[in-house]
């Protein structure tokens, strides 16, 4: 089992009333599984997909990751976690725009202290595989949407993670784009075995995967 | 990593263009003043410093109660040096130093005119100016050996080795040059270009052993280990022994190092000199830096919302808040060194215009590690110190919330920026208060009525045979018709060389120990000084030969003598009796900062060293001195003519002044100029960050004006806050700096009205650019962004 959450609670307070973000969520991820979370907008998608990816907190609850208790552990080695094991895609990209491609794939890699040639292999490797070898020293301003969510794609899998979390990994982009994408995450699950677990609002996105998790004011149904 | 983060900051730099210069040059400028005045410090307090054994040396002072007033004074007699020798085994060496005096040298038919003095032979063992020929031990001993300097041997022998040559001086004596010393260095009190022994004053019987005449500087250097309090405390009572008028004169070691910059004294305690104005130009450099590294905080906070991004990016991959903490101050190290080197490019291109305005010959010596590792450590605490708050601030961004996009800051200006931006402005108000005051106070000691004639007034030393020719020269100065008046004084008009509190006439009190300044003047001196006259009349030889004993006393010294009727009253001063003439308007004779003083002034009777002469008005100057010189040449042919303008020294009593408030213009403009920088790019940012309110504002109705209203208030507010603070602290120190002064200004409300103002219309018209912009702007296109 890769992940496991266990009644999770997060709220805000507001004028003194409780404003409950997620509610009461149990899941259990196993690894290589693709799943799929929807629901509308304020549903709590995108912070149960931070909660996993323990960039945000929760306030009840227990949270297993790889048999480490996530709800337990220091700031410190949280960061350390999820360095190691996690990649992150988002519905804007997020690439640095003052660095080229390959800078941009190669950041992870400085924070993990990696040698600088192992950091050289392991960028040209990935640039390889996602056939952008001639773009390498572009700015992302200076690629398509679809090019860039395939660098951001590219950055999140540099670390070989176990676990891919993406917010709406296809929002900004067209059909076409998206198709590209979203095969390209079928192939990672099924050839790769990463597990994926991905925010979205299409239908059809959300087949790729092999399970779907419907959300609706912070509550499973 | 390293090379990462380098490049990041680098393609910022280069993106930003605006936001980096804006940076870079208000830092730069701080750095700039900065090093400027502590070049200038540094400077000031290596002055005489070089001394070996410094520590030991003293300067000899006197100390006397008078009036219930402790006075300190640094001129002793003539004999003090002899009687420490012998009296005190504790003092190593001990030399008297005559004043700076110009003298007469030829050599063959060269005559250079050259100022030196007389010392004794122990000067050379007190003060380290290294002989580069001659023998320490030897080159002061014989009566007719002059020690000179290596520039001042080169313009009279030229590349002719000096030692052995013989000189005549002031056309009477032959010295032989028995030493060359060393050029003095930039940095003493000294001026010298000559000296020459104590003995030649003795054969010249220029020396007394007046206990009363104390007139030239003694200085003593202990022998090692001695306990400086026992000694000081032993050397105290010397006069006891000696001076039968005044035995309770105490006599006082102040240690030679503090002399520059210390050395004022009132009521017997050091109160400081030099140093305050030291002080508070260190202050101002501090500020001004501060200043700058506030607007690097403000411009890089303000700047956060585009970083957030990439904090949220980094954190994401992995980074550590303190690697990015790392980043952040690593880039305002860039920035800092890069403004470093444009303010190094500044520094050498004014470092000249700079020694000039502070009359110093600064320089900057780059051979020397203290330089190197002081110019690495100023780029590397400014950095820090400027990149500090924005690379906590921003590397304590949440990943979740900056990358979700709902990241805002409602308002730009949050609170440590506002606190930082009225620091800022209250400085600006400050210095702006601080130069109207000083400008003022200026202006109204320029403007002070002097109570004599400046004008056409030229004096000349008497030296060689103007003395014994005094009579004919005066005579064919007055037939020529280039002098309408012409007057022997004791000293010029703009220095008062002698005071007493000796003199005695009818009613005084006992004990009173007033000093009372001293003028000599043989003849006309109201009509060739243009003094005005309230009562009585001009001294006249020639109609009364009996006012080779007159005096003129001023309003001051009749207050204090308590005449009813001056007129016809006696005097009695060093001896004689002197009947009161007349009495003229106060005059200034010493400063122009402080109140006027009793003077008398003293007939032919006296003694006297100055010939001032009062130019005709009917022909040009030039001509007018070239009909005097050639008289002079005529009765003193050895000497050069030489002159000088009273007009011109008076204007010299204001030199350090006019440096302080040059100076503080100075540093006032660039603080402005700072502040105003980042005051600007804090308004940009401000504006963009609140495109979308202005937007919404402008579909629902809003005209420009009230927009540019809105944006510009909170600014304005922070500025009135500023006004509040800085009025009352600039007040305190102004009022605290005036009373340096007897003669001064009061503070007027409306310096601080024209300051506030001032600033306020500053900063408006520097924020309301952005707001204009920012309220011009089609809201469409704003709100489309969204």
């Amino acid at each position: 089992m890769l992940l496991q959450l266990r009644n999770i609670f997060k709220w805000v307070q507001l004028g003194g009333q409780r404003i409950f973000l997620l509610k009461d969520i149990n899941l259990e991820v196993q690894e290589g599984e693709f799943i799929s979370i929807m629901g509308p907008s304020g549903s709590g998608k995108s912070t149960l997909l931070n909660v996993i990816g323990m960039l945000d907190t929760f306030d009840e609850g227990e949270y297993d990751f790889l048999n480490e208790s996530v709800h337990s552990l220091k700031e410190k080695y949280r960061s350390n976690l999820y360095k190691e094991y996690i990649g992150f895609v988002f519905q804007s990209y997020h690439l640095l725009d003052d660095l080229t491609v390959e800078e941009n794939l190669e950041m992870p890699l400085l924070y993990k202290k990696i040698k600088s040639s192992e950091r050289k292999a392991l960028v040209a490797d990935m640039l390889d595989r996602f056939s952008i070898v001639g773009k390498k020293d572009l700015f992302p301003t200076q690629l398509s949407g679809g090019q860039q969510q395939l660098v951001g794609v590219a950055r999140a899998l540099i670390g070989k993670p176990k676990l891919i979390l993406a917010d709406e990994p296809t929002g900004n982009l067209n059909s076409q784009q998206s198709e590209e994408i979203m095969q390209l995450f079928k192939k990672l699950n099924k050839e790769e075995g990463v597990t994926i677990i991905q925010v979205t609002h299409s239908e059809k996105n959300a087949a790729y995967g092999s399970r779907i998790i419907n959300l609706l004011d912070g509550r499973k149904i | 990593m390293f090379r990462n983060y380098l490049k990041v900051a680098w393609r910022n730099l280069i993106r930003n263009k605006s936001f980096s210069v804006l940076n870079i040059v208000g830092l730069s400028i701080g750095l700039t003043v900065f090093t400027l005045i502590v070049l200038w410090i540094n400077f000031e307090l290596g002055f005489d410093r070089f001394h070996e054994n410094q520590e030991r040396i003293y300067e000899v002072n006197n100390q006397y109660a008078i009036e219930g007033e402790i006075w300190t004074w640094n001129s002793t007699p003539k004999a003090m040096a002899p009687a420490i020798k012998k009296d005190y085994p504790e003092v190593d060496w001990v030399s008297r130093y005559y004043y700076d005096t110009p003298f007469l040298f030829s050599v063959d038919e060269k005559r250079i005119k050259a100022t030196g003095t007389i010392v004794d032979p122990d000067f050379l063992h007190i003060f380290s100016f290294p002989l580069v020929q001659g023998n320490i031990e030897s080159v002061l001993s014989d009566v007719n050996s002059v020690v000179i300097t290596e520039t001042f041997a080169k313009k009279i022998f030229g590349d002719k080795d000096p030692i052995g040559e013989l000189v005549k001086i002031d056309n009477a004596d032959s010295f032989k040059v028995t030493g060359v010393l060393k050029d003095l260095p930039d940095n003493t009190d000294f001026t010298f270009e000559f000296l020459v022994p104590w003995d030649y004053l003795i054969q010249k019987d220029w020396d007394d052993n007046n206990w009363g005449n104390n007139s030239v500087a003694t200085y003593v250097k202990l022998k090692e280990n001695v306990d400086f309090n026992n000694f000081s405390a032993n050397i105290k009572t010397l006069r006891k022994n000696y001076d039968k008028d005044s035995p309770d004169m105490e006599t006082l070691l102040y240690p030679f190092s503090r002399t520059y910059l210390y050395s004022e004294f009132e009521n017997g305690k050091e109160i400081g000199g030099r140093i305050e104005l030291i002080r508070m130009f260190g202050f101002i450099a501090a500020i001004i830096l501060l200043i700058a590294c506030i607007n690097f905080m403000n411009l890089s906070t303000a700047r956060s919302e585009k970083r957030a991004k990439e904090v949220g990016v980094r954190k994401v991959m992995g980074a550590p808040k303190k690697y990015l903490i790392y980043q952040f101050l690593g880039e305002s190290m860039l920035i800092s060194s890069i403004a470093a080197l444009l303010a190094f490019v500044i520094i050498l291109l004014v470092l000249p215009s700079f020694s000039n305005l502070v009359g110093k010959e600064l320089s900057i010596d780059f051979t020397s590690k203290a330089f190197w590792l002081s110019a690495i450590g100023i780029i590397l605490f400014t950095g820090m110190l400027a990149g500090s708050y924005p690379a906590l601030y921003l590397s304590a961004f949440k990943p979740s919330a900056v990358l979700k996009g709902t990241f805002h800051k409602a308002n730009t200006l949050i609170t440590p920026r506002k606190v930082l931006v009225v620091v800022q402005f209250s400085v600006a108000i400050i210095l702006i208060t601080a130069t109207l005051i000083i400008t003022q106070q200026l202006e109204k000691v320029q403007d002070r009525q002097l109570g004599y004639a400046k004008d056409n007034l030229i004096y000349t030393f008497i030296e060689g045979d103007i003395e014994k020719n005094y009579g004919a020269l005066r005579e064919e100065l007055l037939k020529s018709g280039a002098a309408t008046s012409v007057t022997k004084t004791s000293s010029p008009i703009t220095e008062s060389w002698s005071n007493t509190w000796g003199i005695e006439w009818e009613g005084k009190k006992e004990n009173d120990k007033t000093i009372i300044l001293r003028l000599m003047a043989d003849d006309a001196v109201v009509k060739t000084l243009g003094l005005e006259l309230l009562e009585g009349r001009d001294i006249d030889l020639q109609k009364y030969p009996t006012d080779s004993t007159a005096v003129i006393l001023n309003e001051t010294s009749v207050a204090l003598m308590g005449f009813e009727d001056p007129i016809g009253e006696i005097v009695n001063d060093n001896g004689k009796k002197w009947h009161v003439i007349g009495v003229v308007k106060d005059f200034v004779f010493n400063s122009p900062f402080q109140k006027i003083e009793p003077l008398v002034i003293e007939g032919a009777k006296g003694w006297f060293n100055v010939v001032h002469m009062k130019l005709n008005e009917a022909n040009t100057t030039a001509n007018n001195l070239a009909t005097i010189e050639r008289v002079y040449k005529n009765y003193n042919p050895e000497y050069p003519f030489n002159y000088d303008f009273v007009d011109g020294e008076y204007a010299k009593k204001f030199s350090d002044q006019q440096i302080t408030s040059k100076l503080a213009g100075l540093f006032t403009l660039l603080t402005i100029l700072i502040s105003c920088l980042g005051l600007f790019g804090l308004a940009s940012y401000m504006a963009e960050n609140r495109i979308k309110e202005v937007g919404i504002r402008k579909v629902l109705g809003a005209s420009v004006g009230t927009i540019v209203t809105l944006l510009s208030k909170d600014f304005l507010k922070l500025v009135g806050i500023s006004i509040l603070i800085a009025i009352p602290v600039s007040w305190y120190y102004m009022s605290n700096w005036l009373e340096d002064f007897a003669f001064r200004i009061t503070i007027s409300w409306w310096v601080f009205v024209i300051a506030g103002v001032l600033t306020l219309v500053i900063a408006l018209v520097t924020v309301s650019f952005q707001a204009v912009k920012a309220a011009r702007a089609n809201p469409v296109k704003s709100l489309r962004t969204e």
